[in-house]
């Protein structure tokens, strides 16, 4: 009897395995029950597929979404409900990188100990409302995006996509001043770059090539690398290095990436984070660019330092980097909710942030004029990048060092033509209410 | 809406939102006070008859079978060469009749005459002789048992089961009120089911308590159970006909745990039907192949008068009646091998249903009785490599078995198809929190078998991930209380059939909670008494017949036969509660006074 009933212990074996495989279930429920919760079909949370309770507002408490039994229900003013749009996102879930898709979990108010049984909850984002109205007004019909963030804190003030519609109207599908009106063309969409990329083909020179400084760079509007032409916007004449990057001169930047390589191009590109996709509040996923090394092939390796070539930039990326120069080398990563910090990552070394930021405020000195930007402290740098129909995206990129205005911005206008002419003025309009109200 | 104002007035939606709160917490309390009673209570071995070795050593036999021989892990040891490791093999009848088996190539002789192979009957004072060692056998009269009972534990004196009822009642009184008001469609018919399902406790606790039985704890956690399935046939399907049948079921459950508790009392009447049992379930299972009816992909459905039917279900309670065995026979090849080909063609039939979570749990069943049976890992191997290779046949052979394998933990990758019931489970158990939205107040009760295969989803939902919890550490305190009992177990029969039962209940519940929960393939298995369904509420309540045959604490289980009443009732009177009130007041050393003062005979024996 005893042989078998202490093998009636064999028994247990399978109580621990249940054992283990409920601390899997609990630990797994601990871990991703607000997704869980927040599955469309949840019927306690969503009625006919669209969430039923819990609110959206912006850092001032102006209510940007609210979701009820009836439907969701959006912004007072036809204005806001049209610049936040794609941060806020439509009743179909179609913007995925909305804060109603994106932060469902927070909206239906789940907690492991209450689950989902409290009814809704609030989402207070940090963007101000009204700033992104005057970003899409200043924007002014035209495809683009605008993002300003405070690079000290984080807190992320202006997302704004274009076009956009108004969620209570809906919009002219045969349009194709529509096209794409779901992407946020701020976090899920890759451009060319342009100029704007010369911040990473320089910060490379500073860190690797020990002469760039007593270096000068002859523009005659042209030169041949490679055996083919680099053309340049302008004929620069002889520049130091800081000249050349105010000027934004391409013959300069062709000559300082073939020293370069396009390896090393590539590889700073990645290390300042422009080729992978990011992650905002641990919700919202953004697009990754692209840098492909030209390896070898001198008129190619030109193009790619010059931000041109097969590079291609998420405009939020390019956020992170020029608030990491902005920051002394550091990110903190831009964070979608009120008063929630995302942590920080280091990007460069500090030595090489200042430098650069020393130079981003010298093209303003030197080329675009300070008197183009009352009151801010701009550094900032253009991009003019070809898209091959013709047409150019303006892109400026940047950040204002005003004491009580840490702010770091990048302006994209797809097809817009200068960077200088079209984007900076944006920014400028932008940051005037920003700064000043 | 009237029978809740009627009943709780107008503060019934208050009351109703308050009770979501305290129902988890009554849950905890009734689990636990069954934990509790089940864990402390002493769990004395009885003793039925001594060997004295060289009229020196006192050899106690605390088991109806008995294993001599050289080995360190049986009943009585006999350290000598010339005896064999598992050398003979004592039986007691319920009569009280002793028989002596050879179990190996040694010698055994009863007053020298040699043991044949029909076994030897063995009287009080005979000379058992084994190799070269002789022993004496004393059997204890019905006086001397009588003497021995008196200090052992009746159970329910730390924790009194009446109570444990009592909680059992408000939980469902909590139950109907959230039905009532969570519930649109719940009403007259759903308040009358939780009360005939709470009078039918009350009726069979104030019946067995009348009779003297103490112990309550196995069944009070199925009625815990039960009550918490009726919950969910109540949010599922609230009709009149519907909640009649499903209360017919319990009602029927109940008495066919009752009827198959008291057959098993005589350990010789049940043996006799081994074959029979044997065979009703190739039969059944031969019925179910022919006519039952294709859901859900498995082929495994009756109809008889209404009552839908899954014959595969009394399988389960059959094979555990034809597999569990005796002692004497476990050493027997033949039998093992009868036994592993029965098993055989019982997995391979789960198996062409396409019923692949019975098959399942069967064959981890058939793993752990043969275990037992063997203690052979060997055995095991060999098993567990034919399983994986039949395993591999029916996945190829079934592509929708293949496709849940295909989705196992990625339910959230295809939540249009292979993942859509796994999904919703997580969703709606992660949305009820640890107190739940109340009862009658979920949705993935009306996902398709959301009352059945993802019930354990529906429990959450409804009544929190407490209830849940509870609801799964139930069926592991049941598994808990079956291996602590085996050590005092009569027989092996009872010791094994008590922990398949177990075993099968235990791998239900993992495949429903793991499968729903996309930690293990989703395979549609229920919930031991909580998946809506008759046929395998009334199979959970045979099993637990079983787990009530292998409690042999005094006055613990009606399965079990009082040693008094062998003899007609010619022994002396038990004693009433109050005669012993535990150890605490005299201590343990007291206890353990009077507990020696109480042996008696065998010190007298000594100086014979």
């Amino acid at each position: 009897m005893k042989k078998v009933t202490n093998r009636a212990a064999a028994v247990m074996i399978l109580l621990a395995l249940i054992l283990v495989g409920m601390g899997v279930y609990i630990f797994r429920l601990v871990r991703d029950g607000g997704d869980w919760a927040s599955f469309y079909a949840n019927d306690s949370v969503y009625t006919n597929g669209s969430l039923n309770s819990g609110s959206i507002t912006d850092r001032n408490d102006v209510v940007l979404a609210t979701a009820s039994e009836g439907g969701i229900s959006f912004a007072d003013s036809s204005a806001v409900r049209t610049a936040c749009l794609h941060v806020v996102g439509d009743i179909n879930g179609n913007i995925g990188t909305g804060a109603l898709s994106a932060f469902r979990s927070e909206l239906v108010n789940y907690s492991f100990l209450t689950g989902t049984t409290t009814g809704g909850g609030t989402v207070k984002l940090s963007i101000d409302a009204e700033l992104n109205v005057t970003a899409y007004n200043a924007l002014n019909g035209q495809k683009g995006t605008v993002l300003i963030y405070n690079y000290e804190t984080g807190q992320i003030l202006c997302v704004v996509s274009s076009p956009s519609y108004d969620p209570e109207y809906g919009f002219d599908s045969s349009d194709s001043a529509y096209d794409g009106v779901y992407i946020n063309r701020g976090l899920s969409a890759t451009y060319v770059p342009g100029s704007v990329f010369k911040l990473v083909t320089m910060a490379a020179a500073i860190e690797n090539i020990s002469d760039i400084w007593s270096q000068t760079f002859t523009c005659t509007g042209s030169t041949t690398i490679g055996g083919q032409t680099v053309t340049c916007s302008g004929t620069h004449g002889t520049q130091t290095v800081e000249q050349a990057l105010a000027n934004s001169c391409n013959v300069a930047f062709a000559e300082i990436s073939v020293q370069l390589g396009g390896d090393t191009i590539a590889e700073y590109a990645e290390k300042y984070g422009l080729t992978s996709s990011h992650s905002i509040n641990g919700e919202i996923t953004t697009a990754a660019g692209s840098v492909t090394s030209a390896q070898g092939d001198d008129n190619s390796t030109a193009w790619e330092g010059i931000g041109q070539y097969e590079d291609l930039v998420n405009p939020y990326a390019l956020l992170r980097l020029v608030g990491a120069i902005a920051n002394g080398g550091t990110v903190t990563e831009p964070s979608l909710l009120y008063g929630k910090s995302a942590g920080s990552t280091k990007l460069m070394d500090s030595a090489t942030a200042s430098t650069l930021s020393e130079m981003m405020s010298y093209n303003v000195e030197y080329h675009y004029g300070s008197g183009s930007y009352p009151g801010l402290e701009m550094h900032a740098k253009t991009g003019t990048a070809e898209v091959g129909d013709g047409t150019s995206h303006a892109w400026f990129a940047g950040f204002i060092t005003n004491s009580d205005a840490p702010l770091a911005f990048v302006v994209m206008v797809e097809n817009g033509g200068g960077g200088y002419s079209v984007a900076s003025p944006i920014a400028n309009t932008v940051l005037q209410q920003a700064v000043f109200g | 809406m009237d029978l809740l104002r009627l009943i709780f007035g107008e503060t019934g939606p208050w009351l109703a939102s308050l009770s979501r709160f305290i129902l988890p917490l009554v849950c905890v309390a009734i689990v636990v006070r069954c934990i509790r009673s089940m864990l402390r209570e002493r769990y004395e071995p009885e003793t039925w008859a001594y060997l004295y070795l060289q009229g020196e050593i006192m050899v106690p036999l605390r088991h109806w079978e008995c294993i001599l021989g050289r080995a360190k892990s049986v009943d009585g040891q006999l350290d000598d060469p010339s005896v064999e490791k598992l050398h003979a093999c004592l039986i007691r009848d319920a009569a009280g009749g002793w028989t002596v088996y050879n179990l190996g190539r040694g010698d055994t002789y009863v007053n020298g005459e040699p043991v044949t192979a029909g076994g030897a009957a063995l009287a009080d004072a005979d000379v058992l002789t084994l190799g070269e060692v002789s022993a004496r056998f004393v059997d204890l009269t019905e006086e001397e048992r009588a003497a021995l009972l008196k200090y052992r534990h009746a159970p329910g004196r730390r924790v009194r089961p009446g109570a444990t009822m009592l909680l059992l009642t408000v939980l469902q009184i909590l139950l109907v009120l959230q039905q009532l008001v969570y519930n649109e469609d719940a009403g007259t018919s759903v308040a009358m089911a939780f009360g005939i399902l709470c009078a039918a406790q009350w009726v069979y606790f104030c019946v067995l308590r009348a009779s003297g039985q103490t112990g309550f704890e196995p069944e009070t956690l199925g009625f815990f159970l039960t009550t918490i399935g009726l919950s969910v046939a109540a949010s599922s399907v609230p009709d009149a006909s519907s909640m009649i049948k499903q209360v017919i079921f319990i009602l029927a459950g109940i008495v066919l745990f009752l009827i198959l508790g008291l057959w098993i009392r005589d350990l010789k009447r049940t043996k006799s039907l081994n074959m029979v049992a044997a065979g009703a379930s190739i039969v059944l299972l031969a019925i179910n192949l022919i006519f039952a009816q294709v859901t859900y992909g498995a082929q495994n459905w009756i109809t008889i008068g209404g009552f839908s039917i899954q014959p595969s279900e009394f399988v389960k309670v059959l094979y555990i009646y034809a597999s569990a065995a005796t002692l004497e026979r476990l050493f027997v090849n033949k039998n093992l091998i009868f036994y592993i080909g029965f098993s055989a063609v019982c997995v391979g039939a789960m198996a062409l249903m396409g019923d692949f979570g019975a098959a399942l749990v069967f064959f981890v069943t058939f793993l752990v009785i043969s275990f037992m049976r063997s203690g052979s890992f060997a055995t095991l191997f060999l098993a567990i490599g034919g399983a994986a290779l039949a395993i591999m046949v029916v996945l190829s052979a079934r592509p929708y078995v293949l496709a849940r394998f295909q989705t196992w933990g990625h339910a959230w990758e295809d939540i249009y198809d292979t993942g859509y019931q796994q999904v919703r489970a997580m969703s709606a158990a992660a949305s009820g929190g640890l107190f739940g939205q109340g009862s009658g107040n979920g949705w993935l009760v009306d996902v398709t078998a959301g009352d059945t295969d993802m019930v354990f989803g529906v429990v959450c939902e409804e009544l929190g991930l407490i209830t849940g919890l509870c609801c799964v550490i139930s069926i592991l305190a049941l598994a808990g209380f079956v291996v602590k009992n085996a050590s005092a177990g009569r027989s092996s029969y009872f010791v094994i059939a008590a922990a398949a039962s177990v075993t099968v209940m235990m791998s239900q519940m993992a495949l429903n909670v793991f499968g729903s929960m996309d930690i293990l393939p989703f395979t549609g298995v229920t919930f031991p008494f909580v998946s809506r369904g008759g046929s395998s509420l009334l199979s959970c309540w045979m099993l637990l017949a079983f787990i009530k045959g292998c409690d042999t604490r005094s006055r613990g289980s009606f399965a079990v036969k009082r040693p008094e009443k062998f003899s007609g009732g010619a022994g002396v009177e038990e004693p009433e509660d109050e005669d012993y009130d535990g150890y605490d007041e005299y201590g343990p050393e007291g206890h353990a006074n009077r507990r020696r003062a109480g042996r008696g005979r065998p010190y007298r024996e000594d100086n014979r």
